[in-house]
Order: structure tokens, then sequence, then C-alpha cells
């Protein structure tokens, strides 16, 4: 069996900005109220009436080369053989470097339990063979998961087809998240 | 695109929360088995689209609800509201107990009492009115639910005609168009058109159903070409090909302009109309005035731009689609407007057509057959059979009934029973409802909440949380039906029971008991019996839904002789009912009233994450809109002297509300708009109690002529820094 290295693709044009995935992932993480994993970039440009506006969702790159990994001084923030970046809650001692360190501003810091959160893909979901929540639960399907070593998969096929950027590729980190255009 | 701007999201404070901490799972009484996953498919109702879910239960506490992709209509989405719909359960604000009021009303004394006292209590005060006033001055008034029948049956059987249900403040004049021109009301098949114009309806902003999962696929995968309408730059018009900021109130000049270009240069379906439709020749002179030239001076669109799109829609057809939208009245015309729209679509032939519109298909279900009451004696309080005497009698016309209760006209309603709706908020000029609440002799609400009006009422019912009770088996109809069970999840927390509970309690005191024998069990096992499944009961309880094989169908009724639930049995491009109902019997222009200077016309419009007025509180949705704003366009902003983030005041005729300005380019300069929900008057509702403005308390009062639906769009009003 290959190693997988798990992705998304994200169809930005679709996203009508309803906050469904954001919800889902509150719900399905128990992300304490106030924060959240996942949001939704906008943006509103333009003077009356020539406008445009545009929406894009945001969350954790599980970059192939994590800075957050990097200055973790406890190895707390790992990184898992199949890309996904997660944080250790027992090994955080809250430092919060890596927070900083994030070029996506994909984490926060929990008062309650003095440790930094992020996005897991739903990892655990995804052990189980699963969508990640704010996949699944999306009303236009503008996120795709998948294996991005899979050459048949779905990722490769959109990737194939479509012309994509990453976020931010100027920072080495190698963003695993891919806006198709 | 450039990098979306983006603040850093997850360190907003947002005040309340500390308040709202409590509010996370985890809290309340824990029933149900130790130790338990379950997964239990039931049926969302935070919209009344009917979504199927699937909630993860751990333990006797639900804790999550994802969306099942066995229901081919909701297929695998569950949107924001449906997502957060759990919370309704936890939300440690909810109505818990029977409540009575214990001060005067509205100050919020209550003394919690037993089922039994709150039944009693009630009884004899529903007793007494029907004594003094006879059955019919108990007024019973309820949004749409599965349950909704037993409690309109309560009123039913308790003698009294003034039953009222929320389509007069919904879509009742797209409903009665659609009917005087095809005897029934559609269904549009967005996900296979090729052309779409959406004149108002803003389906990727304001209500997130099956139609905007086909809409966005079809617009971003297929192209299909999206032309929009709208005062406001919305989420639907930043999404669409086209976007016109039309000016208010003038559609209709844009769709007779599209029949005149069709109609002149012969673009319409003509076997279709000659087999099909009455009165084409009719419709034909009708339109002959209405040129896109005319139509450009009051629509503010080019008159090129409209004959293109005429010419586009009608080639484009049968695959083409002039989108009713599923949403309020906006002018005192609204019906005609609508009917222009149902007329447009059937003379290039999209009906019954993939990628068209196509009649309903429904699934029969069998009915318990319960003991029958005689029908009531008296009159409507509406006189809808005088007034509007087309639009469907036994939903009612609210805002008529309202000035009629006021004016104790043409006889005195003193007792009023609510179900699930919050008139205070769902109506227009709140002063009014609360006038109307002040003159009863007795109010009682069942809500999960302590709505507006069941903060001024007397006796609150605390109904179960949709995932707490097992409703009545529904059909969802449509191109393509399918059935749904929306099953108990978990145990009530509280001490609160179903809609047909707390009728079979009122019931009992009010001697109806006979009409009510029956449980729900009895009622779904009538109502699933005929399905083709071996067990039928068991299978939606296992599945959450029943989807016929089949898939979508059209064109069982394009056969010439095939008659339509009309008077000539044709489609009616021109209508001699509506002749002589004294209408206009094909839809003739009114330009809108202009605003007077320094006033701004009010319009309105949804958020899919906020269900109308009701879900404002919850804390997964609040802070994506913590309060409303009015918008409003720089250019106005200035001539009133208000910059971003003002608090205003805003006021009409018959109110006025505060409230901040939010200053945007997306909205037209004679225009302001509010959020729905906000500036409520139950200090129960915590996030939104006393913040932002609530709509209702300026909305002025104005009906369509032909439906008695409530007008939203005709109102004007001042804006000033305060």
């Amino acid at each position: 069996m290959h190693e997988k290295r798990y992705a998304l693709v994200i169809d930005s044009r679709k996203c009508i900005n309803c906050k469904a995935c954001v919800v889902a992932c509150r719900a399905e993480n128990q992300v304490p109220l106030g924060y959240s994993r996942d949001w939704i970039g906008e943006e509103h440009r333009g003077t009356w009436p020539r406008l445009l506006a545009a929406f894009e969702p945001e969350q954790c790159h599980h970059c192939t080369n994590p800075s957050c990994v990097r200055v973790c001084p406890t190895s707390a923030s790992f990184q898992r053989d199949d890309g996904i970046v997660l944080v250790n809650e027992q090994d955080c001692i809250g430092c919060r470097y890596c927070i900083i360190a994030c070029p996506y501003d994909a984490r926060f810091f929990r008062e309650d339990k003095g440790v930094v959160e992020k996005c897991t893909f739903c990892s655990h979901r995804v052990s189980r063979g699963e969508a990640p929540a704010c996949v699944e639960t999306c009303p236009s399907k503008v996120r795709v998961f998948g294996d991005l070593t899979d050459p048949k998969g779905a990722l490769q096929q959109l990737l194939a087809a479509r012309e994509y950027r990453v976020k931010k590729p100027q920072t080495g980190n190698g963003p695993q998240i891919y806006y198709v255009l | 695109m450039p990098d979306v701007s983006v603040g850093r999201r997850r360190f907003i404070q947002i005040a309340g929360v500390g308040a709202a901490a409590a509010t996370q799972i985890g809290c309340g009484r824990k029933p149900g088995a130790a130790g338990q996953k379950l997964e239990v498919p039931t049926t969302c109702e935070l919209c009344p689209n009917k979504c199927s879910v699937i909630a993860v239960v751990e333990d006797g506490m639900i804790r999550k609800l994802n969306p099942n992709p066995e229901n081919p209509k909701s297929r695998g989405m569950l949107c924001a509201r449906g997502n957060a719909g759990l919370l309704q359960v936890y939300d440690p604000n909810r109505l818990k107990q029977p409540l009575i009021r214990a001060g005067a009303r509205g100050g919020g004394k209550w003394r919690a009492v037993s089922w039994d006292e709150a039944f009693d209590y009630t009884g004899q005060k529903l007793s007494a009115i029907k004594e003094k006033y006879g059955p019919q001055g108990v007024l019973w008034s309820s949004t749409e639910a599965f349950a909704e029948i037993f409690f309109k049956n309560l009123g039913l059987a308790f003698g009294s005609p003034n039953i009222v249900r929320h389509p007069t403040l919904c879509l009742a004049s797209v409903n009665l168009a659609y009917s005087m021109t095809y005897g029934t009301v559609p269904s549009f098949d967005l996900l296979n058109a090729n052309y779409v114009i959406m004149a108002g309806a803003n389906r990727f902003e304001s209500f997130i159903t099956p139609d905007t999962m086909d809409l966005i696929d079809s617009t971003m995968n297929r192209k299909t070409r999206l032309i929009c309408l709208d005062p406001r730059f919305t989420i639907t018009a930043s999404k669409a090909d086209e976007w016109y900021p039309v000016k208010p109130g003038t559609d209709l000049a844009f769709i007779l302009a599209m029949l005149h270009v069709i109609v002149a240069e012969g673009r319409h379906d003509k076997e279709f109309v000659a087999t099909y439709c009455q009165g084409f020749d009719r419709l034909a002179e009708h339109v002959k005035p209405y040129t896109p030239e005319w139509a450009e001076k009051e629509t503010e669109i080019p008159a090129k731009d409209i004959a293109r799109i005429a010419r586009e829609f009608a080639d484009a057809a049968p695959r083409a689609i002039f989108y009713a939208g599923r949403r309020s009245s906006w002018y005192q015309n609204d019906f005609q407007m609508r009917r222009g729209q149902a007329i447009l679509n059937a003379i290039v032939g999209n009906w019954d057509r993939e990628g068209g519109m196509a009649p309903n298909t429904k699934i029969a279900l069998g009915e318990y057959l319960f003991l029958p009451w005689d029908d009531p004696q008296a009159p409507r309080i509406d006189e809808m059979d005088g007034v509007f005497p087309l639009a469907a009698k036994g939903d009612g016309a609210y805002l008529k009934l309202r000035e009629n209760v006021l004016a104790g006209h043409p006889y005195p309603v003193k007792g009023w029973m609510v179900f699930k709706q919050d008139p205070v908020n769902a109506l227009p000029e709140q002063a009014k409802t609360l006038r109307m609440i002040e003159q009863m002799d007795f109010v009682a609400a069942i809500d999960i909440q302590m709505s507006d009006t069941a903060w001024y009422a007397d006796v609150v019912f605390p109904e179960s949380t949709y995932l707490e009770r097992t409703d009545p088996v529904e059909v969802l109809s449509g191109i393509w039906p399918v059935v749904v069970l929306r099953q108990r999840v978990i145990n009530a927390v509280h001490d609160t029971r179903s809609c047909l509970e707390i009728v079979q309690g009122l019931a009992k005191r009010l001697g109806l008991s006979q009409y009510f024998d029956y449980t729900i069990e009895q009622w779904n096992d009538a109502a699933v019996k005929e399905l083709p499944l071996d067990a039928p009961f068991e299978y939606l309880k296992k599945h959450g839904v029943f989807t016929p094989p089949g898939g979508p169908k059209y064109g069982a009724t394009l056969n010439p002789e095939h008659r339509f639930v009309t008077k000539s049995g044709k489609i009616e491009l021109y209508s001699e009912r509506l002749q002589e109902a004294g209408h206009d019997p094909l839809p003739t222009y009114q330009p809108p009233l202009e605003p007077p200077a320094g006033r701004f016309r009010l319009v309105l419009g949804r958020k899919a994450f906020y269900t109308h007025a009701n879900s404002t509180t919850n804390p997964w949705l609040f802070d994506f809109a913590p309060e409303n704003r009015l918008w409003i366009n720089p250019a106005a902003a200035r001539s009133v002297g208000v910059a971003d983030g003002d608090s205003v005041e805003v006021a009409s005729r018959v109110g006025s509300v505060r409230l901040r300005a939010k200053v945007t380019q997306e909205i037209r300069p004679d225009c302001v708009f509010m959020l729905h929900g906000f500036g409520k008057l139950s200090p129960w509702l915590k996030r939104v109690y006393n913040r932002g403005g609530s709509d209702a308390a300026i909305l002025e009062t104005s009906w369509d002529k032909v439906s008695g639906n409530a007008a939203l769009h005709e109102t004007f009003v001042r804006v000033r820094k305060v």
C-alpha cells in the first residue's frame, strides 16, 4: 500500500459564504464558542454598481514543510506520515510560537485548556474512512478532500483539468490546499 | 483572484461569549443509556425544506448532526443552521416547563406550573371566551410544521373558522399566481436549466436548499446563464453572469417587455401555446405597448439588455426558467407580477420539461381516520370570501385579519392560540400586533423558546424540540418526491411535550378528546401503510427517508387531453376568473410609489444561517451577524450625514428603531436594508434582546390586493444619525 498524502482542492467560485462548514467544524470538534478552526475569507470590491464579491474557505493548509512544527519547542506540533499536521495537547506548553509562525493564521490559543488548537482535517473521521465535517456538509461542494498521491483520485483529476494556485508559496511551507481557478 | 484578506477570525471578542460558554454541549440532564453510540436518521426543522440528517448520539447526548445522503433532495448537505440545530436542545434559555403569567402582560413575571394546571387554566379561559363570544372568538395561528395539522384541527374542532397560517406572510402571491395560471404550483428544475432569471430571489444567500445546490452546480459547472435582478448586490448577484440593480417595484415592467419582445418576434413556442394555453391573442394585444424602451425608463435596465435577455430566454427554452422565488410579497400588485412570470414561462413552453418547470409529483400517504367534527358556523373574521375570493381560504389573510380583530369587525375575537409562530416579529407594524394582544382576554403560545409573542402571552407551553419528538410522516413533493420521517432522537431533556400531546391535553379540557384519540405511532402507521415496502415504518425509522425508484419524471401532463385545474382546463394566459373577481385578467403595470424627498425604500431579505426571526440566538450562528445594521449606499449616507458604524434612527410612519449603519456600495442609493430577527422584546432571547432593530417595528401595513399577502417593500423611512 502506498503512503497517503491528504490534501484539499477548493473551488472558491462555488463558495456562497453560507457558513455550513464553519458550524459543522464547531459541532464536530466541539470548538469553544467564539473561535473557528475554519472560516470564509471575504473580499468586496468596486463602486456602485460595478461590484465584485468573492469568498474563500480557509483553514490549516497542512503544509509539507510546516513552520509551526519547526518552531515548536516540545514537538507538540507534529506531522503525520499522511501529511496531517496535529497538536499533541499533552505536550503543548502554550508558548504560542506556532501561532506566530503560521503564515495562514490557522491556529488559536485555547484559554480553558492552555493549549493551541487548529484544524485536524478531522483525522478521527478520516481514520474511519469519512470525509472531514466541512467537506461533507458543504451545500455547494466547494471542498474536495482526498489522497494527493493517488493518480486516479479526485484530487489529481481536478488538478490535471484545472489551473490552480496555492497561497503564499514564497514562505516555503508547501501548503496543501489547492485553490482551483 | 488576489488573496482574500482575512482578519484574525478566531480572536474576535464577541460580546456575550462569557455568558454563552455555559451553552456548550455538556450541560443538561443526560437521558438515554450510558456508553451507547447511536446514529439516528431524522429530519431537520430549521427551515421548511426538511433535509435528512443523521444524529450522532453518545451517552444520550446529541453530539453531531450529519447530512443523510440517502435523501435525493438534500443529498449530502446540511447548511449552517441545520448543523447548529442541536443547540436548540441544549439552550439554557429555552422553555423548560409550562408557565403562567404572574404579573402584567410582558412584565416578565412567570409561575412555573404543572402541565395539568396549564391545561386546566387554558381550558377554562378558552371555554369562557367560547361561552361569551362563540367559538369564532378564538384565533388559532401557526406556522409551517409537520405537526401543524394537529393544532389546526384543534382550532377547527373547537368550532373556530379563524385559523390563520403563514402563507400570507410568505409566498401566497406566488402560489396563487401559478394556481390561477396552471391550476397548480410547479417546481423549477434548476439542475437542468440552461438559462435562469432570478428577480429578487436570492437563492445563494437567503435560503440553502436543493435549489441552491442545483443552481450553483449548473451555474459553475455547466455554465448555465444566470441573470439576477436585485436592488442589492446579493451573493446571488455576485455569482450571476449579469446583475441589474433594478429599480424596486418595477419587475413587472421588465417581464412585460420580455413578453413584448418574445411575442413581437414570434419567439414563443407556437405549438405549445396553441395546444395548451388559452388567451394568447389577448396577451399579444395587451403587451404591445410594453416596449423595452418603455421598460428601460421604469426599471433602469437598458432596453437593449431587456430585448437581448428576452431573446436569449426564449431561445434557451424549454431549458429556461424565470424563477418564481420563494419569498414574501413586495408590493400591492405582487400577484400580478408573479402572474407575469408564470405567463412568460408558459409561452416559451418550458412547462413539464427537463430544465424547465414541472408540476409537483406527490406520493399518496394514508390517513388516520379520526372522528370528524362539524364545520365551524361563523364566517371568517378576515372576510376572505368577500375581500380575497380567489385566495386559499383555509390559510387566512393575516394583515386583514389583524385589522378586523382590532376593529372588532364583524365580531369580537378575544382569544389567541399561537403555535410555533412569532407574530410580533413576523407581521409588519409591531405596535398593531401588540395592540391586538392587548385587546385579547387570553393568549397562549406553544414554542421551544420565549419568543416575543410568548413573552406577551398569558400561558406558555414548552414544546419539545425537533430532536426530542416524533412528528407526522411527511411527503416532500417535487419533481422527485420523497417521504421523510422526523423521529425522536433522544428523550426530552426538560419537561416538554410534542404538539400532539399539547393538543390532546387541551382537547381533554375542552371536551374534544374524541377527535384526538390516537397516538403519533397510529397516525404514522396509517400514513405509511400503503408505501411499496414490506415494513414501511421500520424502513423509515432505519433510513429516515424513502425515495421511490425511478428518479425525476417529466412530461406526464404534455398530452393534449390533459385538463389543467383551471376554469378553461388550459393554461390561462388570460384569466376570466380574475376578471370576474374584479382584477386585471392580464397583468397590468402600475408604477411603484416614489420615495418622498429625504426618505428611502426599506427592502428586506434573509441570511440562510438565521431562520426568519428565530435562530439569531443560536451560539454557533450568532457571531456571523451579532447585530443587524442598516445598509445604506455611501451617496445616500452622505446626504443624511451618516458614516459607517454610526448609530442611526430609522423611522417610518408607524415606528422607529435604532441600529448602526453599514455604509456599503452593495445597495442602491434609494433603498436601505436591514436583516430580520433583531431588536427583540423578550429578555429570554439574550443575544438579540434589545440588540439591533426589529424590521417589524417600522414596516407599514400593506398587502397584495389579490392574495392578501403582506407587501413588505411599501415602506419609506427617514434615516437620522443619533
